[in-house]
């Protein structure tokens, strides 16, 4: 079955079963490989990316799903590493291993589209991924970085 | 964006490779080049692996290109620990080019087992741990020509990324080497302009001759350096802290900005022409295998190519663990192998003896073994007379169960087989096993293995990467000519992990009238191959009884054991620190001033820096003021090495933790006193490595627990083994680090297994009740 979506702002027309997870067209068809497999049960987070700006794990929707709608994987924040969730992170060193953090920025860029100045207490319930380094103090201090640079002016989310 | 790494360029390999997939025909579509056409479709920047240079290497460590760049080989694996930056950063301390222009690349294990270690690599400088010139104590000192027990000669030395050693093992060779580097450039711009090499000196890859004034630049020169020998590398020394100007400060790490826009290349995002998927399921009862398959079923499935059944991985390959055989089937894409296997009717051939072990069958043996006589590890004084005298005996039992590390990336490997060469690219943190398994299944010799690594989505212990390798090895030997990569579901990558043992340890001391220690006595035990069983116990009690006896119980069981973060470590200091705890409430001492008096009394080479940790860390967290109703203090000692005088890592954290009357536990704060040795090499790193590890060990104390049925792990996946999440991080860390006179251990783990005992503690302080079994979500800790 083809199904049109539209990925980073480039639209595709993909050949696939249209119940297979958007997961794996994103990685093996469309080949953007930032997104990423662990529990492939909505469990971890480790595949967050975006339909039309709301975060969604991947791994457990139907690519039929995404059809006619607007994804945003990693690889389509910024051309050039300098969103402003990207550049806070760098600033504070997030990453350990670093297989989760695709996943997380995405939940990360998805919390502060909705609360651009985000209490601990929404922190806590809206980014819920799982990052086995626990780089999770970093995160949150990345955070707060992050929306200090949306409102200061420094880039858009 | 760039990631500082090098735009690939074809080289002699890449062809090599492409005559021989040509020349086996199958499956291959005109012609490619893995390494490029890697690069080029998917991750121009964030590919890692070896690649020859365009630029001959001044030597096996570094090269240095016309443009100044500088590609400095790296021979672990990175997987969180920074040993990317790190071991960038010791190279670089004394080869003294521009740090903005050195990007790491993976040292190629190929070359490894190729050529021998230059001459100068092979002994240590100075006097061991205590000597602050030399390179200090290497953990893995003797030499091995497996690589795997000590460190090899070949090339790069020791390749495995194992028991937080890389800083300790290789910092004197990497050193050596930068210094080796710089000498040979300053040398070959002292021949271009004819002077004498003492006359010249470098910076920041600028050569000066300080009598005229003239520079050049090590891009310059590098080609000349190449070219020629250095006339007396013996005689190379390598700078003592004090003259250190890139290590001890606190640099980014190199490959942060690849992880944050998508581009760093793990093991699961190769791909390349022709490659087909295969999808994996292994007997869930180790030491069971296949006893039948029906491809039939699902042959017709879409994208289906073939199923191929394996046995048992060889033992020998995998450090003697006995994994379960199993079959895998190849499609196209690894999402329809996956679900083709799902659905095609496997029946397993387990052994009898294992099919209906459950967890209580092996604690059972496990509390039995405590009562034999066990193997002693320290006897000093009368321990069975002391306990006959004394005035007041506490004991207490613990336990811990059984963890795997549940790294992020399931186990993975792409490999090519071809008539007269391997290449298989992996994340990996033994890659000279990997070649040596590649050669032992395909009967290629391991000159012609290549492995082409790729960072790793988390490690946390090296057993931990299972027969990944070794399974994709089998299957793409059988499939010769065509790339196979083989991708565990998350479910797989639990049956096919070693696990760090169930443990169980009886703790008894006999205290005198003022409430100090006459005996202790510790028994652990554990499976028999489990690692680490001596850890934090050995040689020496780290607090003072006069009679003490430690011993190591086993049974040997059927789940596979292995080198877990920490290895014993952690399950010991559960054990050893929350004992500590409960003497000092049995005779209603503070916690921290007991353990204080108690290393104050002992012989230990490194007693003064235990009691500085402790002493600061109990000031930094206000210890003994006020807290709220509700909440607790708990403090603990972590110390790595600390009985031998050799290399040593000592800490105290204490943390406060408060847990509601409904029983929800809250990390509050941290404070944690670090020992720094002598110097650490990037602190960054450090501090995040404490930060992690807190919540790492946090995770295993609250939640963490797999448990056997029927001779299988119980737990498969994340909704059934949970995680912590960012609620969970503590508000407050506070580290501070403290000068001592040592090198130090490892940082990649032991830093913050005492959150085990201080939650216990927290709990007894709170609730009144003491709790000796982890995890704590199976306790009741409401109080009111």
């Amino acid at each position: 079955m083809v199904i049109d979506l539209t990925v980073n702002g480039v639209r595709h027309s993909v050949d696939v079963a249209p119940e297979t997870p958007l997961l794996w067209v994103i990685r093996d068809q469309l080949r953007l490989m930032g997104t990423k497999f662990s529990c492939g049960i909505a469990q971890c987070g480790a595949c967050t990316l975006h339909i039309d700006d709301r975060p969604v794990r991947s791994c457990s929707i139907p690519v039929s799903a995404a059809a006619g709608k607007s994804v945003t994987t990693i690889e389509g924040l910024s051309p050039d590493g300098t969103h402003p969730v990207q550049l806070a992170w760098i600033e504070l060193d997030v990453p350990q291993c670093g297989y989760c953090q695709s996943g997380m920025i995405m939940s990360v860029v998805a919390l502060l589209k909705r609360h651009p100045n985000p209490t601990d207490q929404e922190i806590d319930a809206e980014v819920t991924n799982a990052c086995r380094c626990s780089t999770y103090h970093r995160i949150r201090q990345g955070i707060r970085v992050a929306a200090a640079k949306v409102s200061a002016g420094g880039g858009t989310l | 964006m760039s990631n500082n790494l090098p735009k690939m360029k074809l080289s002699r390999r890449d062809l090599l490779v492409t005559a021989a997939v040509a020349t086996t025909g199958a499956l291959v579509i005109g012609f490619w080049m893995p390494q490029r056409a890697q690069t080029q479709m998917n991750h121009p920047d964030g590919a890692t692996w070896a690649v020859e240079p365009a630029t001959e290497e001044v030597n096996a460590w570094v090269v240095v290109a016309p443009d100044e760049t500088v590609t400095v080989r790296i021979a672990q694996t990175e997987l969180g620990q920074g040993v990317w930056t790190s071991n960038a950063m010791m190279v670089c301390e004394e080869l003294q080019c521009d740090w903005s222009k050195v990007r790491p690349q993976y040292a190629s294990a190929n070359r490894d087992a190729k050529e021998m270690a230059p001459k100068w690599t092979l002994n240590v400088p100075g006097n061991g741990a205590t000597d602050s010139s030399g390179g200090g104590e290497p953990q893995f000192g003797t030499r091995d020509p497996t690589g795997l027990a000590g460190i090899p000669d070949t090339l790069y030395r020791r390749m495995r990324t194992n028991a937080a050693a890389s800083v300790k093992d290789g910092r004197y060779y990497l050193q050596l080497a930068g210094a080796e580097a710089r000498e040979l450039l300053l040398l070959a711009a002292a021949t271009v302009w004819g002077v004498p090499v003492e006359e010249v000196s470098s910076a920041n890859s600028v050569i000066t001759h300080r009598p005229t004034g003239r520079t050049t630049t090590y891009g310059k020169v590098a080609s000349l350096a190449a070219q020629t020998p250095h006339p007396n590398p013996e005689r190379i020394r390598i700078k003592p802290p004090s003259e250190w100007t890139l290590m001890g400060t606190e640099q980014k790490n190199l490959d942060v900005p690849s992880k944050v826009t998508g581009t760093a290349v793990y093991g699961i995002d190769v791909h390349m022409p022709g490659m087909k998927w295969a999808a994996v399921k292994s007997c869930p009862v180790y030491g069971g295998k296949v006893k039948s398959y029906d491809f039939e079923r699902i042959r017709r499935e879409p994208g289906v190519i073939s199923a191929i059944q394996f046995p048992i991985p060889d033992p020998q390959l995998i450090r003697g663990r006995i994994f379960g055989g199993g079959v895998a089937v190849i499609a196209d894409s690894w999402y329809q192998a996956k679900t083709a296997i799902e659905k095609m009717p496997i029946e397993w051939d387990v052994p009898p003896e294992y099919a209906s072990l459950t967890t209580a069958d092996i604690r059972a043996k496990l509390m039995a073994s405590l009562d034999e006589p066990g193997k002693v590890g320290v006897n000093v004084g009368d321990c069975d007379s002391a306990f006959r005298g004394g005035a007041k005996i506490v004991e207490a039992t613990y336990s811990v169960p059984y963890l795997p590390r549940a790294r992020m990336e399931p186990g993975n490997a792409t490999v090519l087989v071809t008539d007269d060469r391997v290449d298989i690219w992996i994340g990996d943190q033994s890659p000279q096993e990997t070649r040596r398994s590649a050669a032992l299944i395909t009967g290629i010799p391991e000159t012609n293995v290549y492995l082409h690594m790729c960072h790793l989505g988390g490690g946390y212990g090296r057993n931990g990467n299972g027969p990944q390798a070794e399974q994709a090895i089998y299957v793409a030997n059988l499939n010769r000519g065509t790339p196979i990569h083989l991708l565990w579901t998350r479910e797989e990558d639990f049956v096919n992990t070693t696990y760090r043992s169930m443990g169980v340890a009886k703790l008894r001391a006999v205290l005198d009238r003022d409430g100090w220690p006459v005996a202790i006595e510790a028994r652990t035990a554990t499976d028999e191959q489990a690692p680490g069983q001596n850890a934090g116990f050995d040689v020496a009690a780290r607090y003072f009884a006069p009679n003490y006896r430690f011993s190591m119980h086993s049974g040997r069981f059927h789940i596979p054991v292995g080198t877990r973060r920490g290895v014993g470590a952690p399950a010991q200091h559960f054990y050893r620190e929350s004992f500590m705890d409960e003497l000092a409430h049995a005779v209603g001492k503070d916690p921290y001033l007991y353990r204080r008096e108690l290393i104050a009394r002992t012989n230990l080479p490194y007693k003064a820096d235990m009691i500085k940790a402790l002493d600061m860390a109990a000031e930094m967290s206000g210890w003994g003021t006020p807290l709220a109703e509700g909440t607790a203090r708990a403090i603990a000692l972590e110390e790595r090495g600390a009985e031998g005088g050799g290399h040593c890592t000592i800490s105290a954290q204490v943390h406060t933790v408060s847990i509601s009357k409904q029983g929800k536990v809250r990390l509050m704060r941290v404070d944690v006193a670090h020992d720094e040795g002598f110097g650490l090499v990037n602190p960054l790193s450090v501090k995040k490595q404490i930060e992690g590890q807190i919540v790492w060990f946090y995770n295993d104390a609250i939640h963490q627990e797999c448990t056997v049925k029927d001779g299988r792990i119980e737990q498969s996946n994340f909704d059934t083994f949970p995680l912590s999440r960012i609620d969970e991080d503590p508000p407050q860390i506070n580290i501070a680090f403290f000068k001592t006179g040592h090198w130090l251990d490892g940082m990649g783990h032991d830093r913050g297994p005492s959150i085990q005992s201080a939650i216990a503690d927290a709990v007894f302080q709170i609730t009144g009740k003491r709790y000796r079994d982890l995890p704590f979500r199976n306790h009741d800790l409401t109080w009111s």
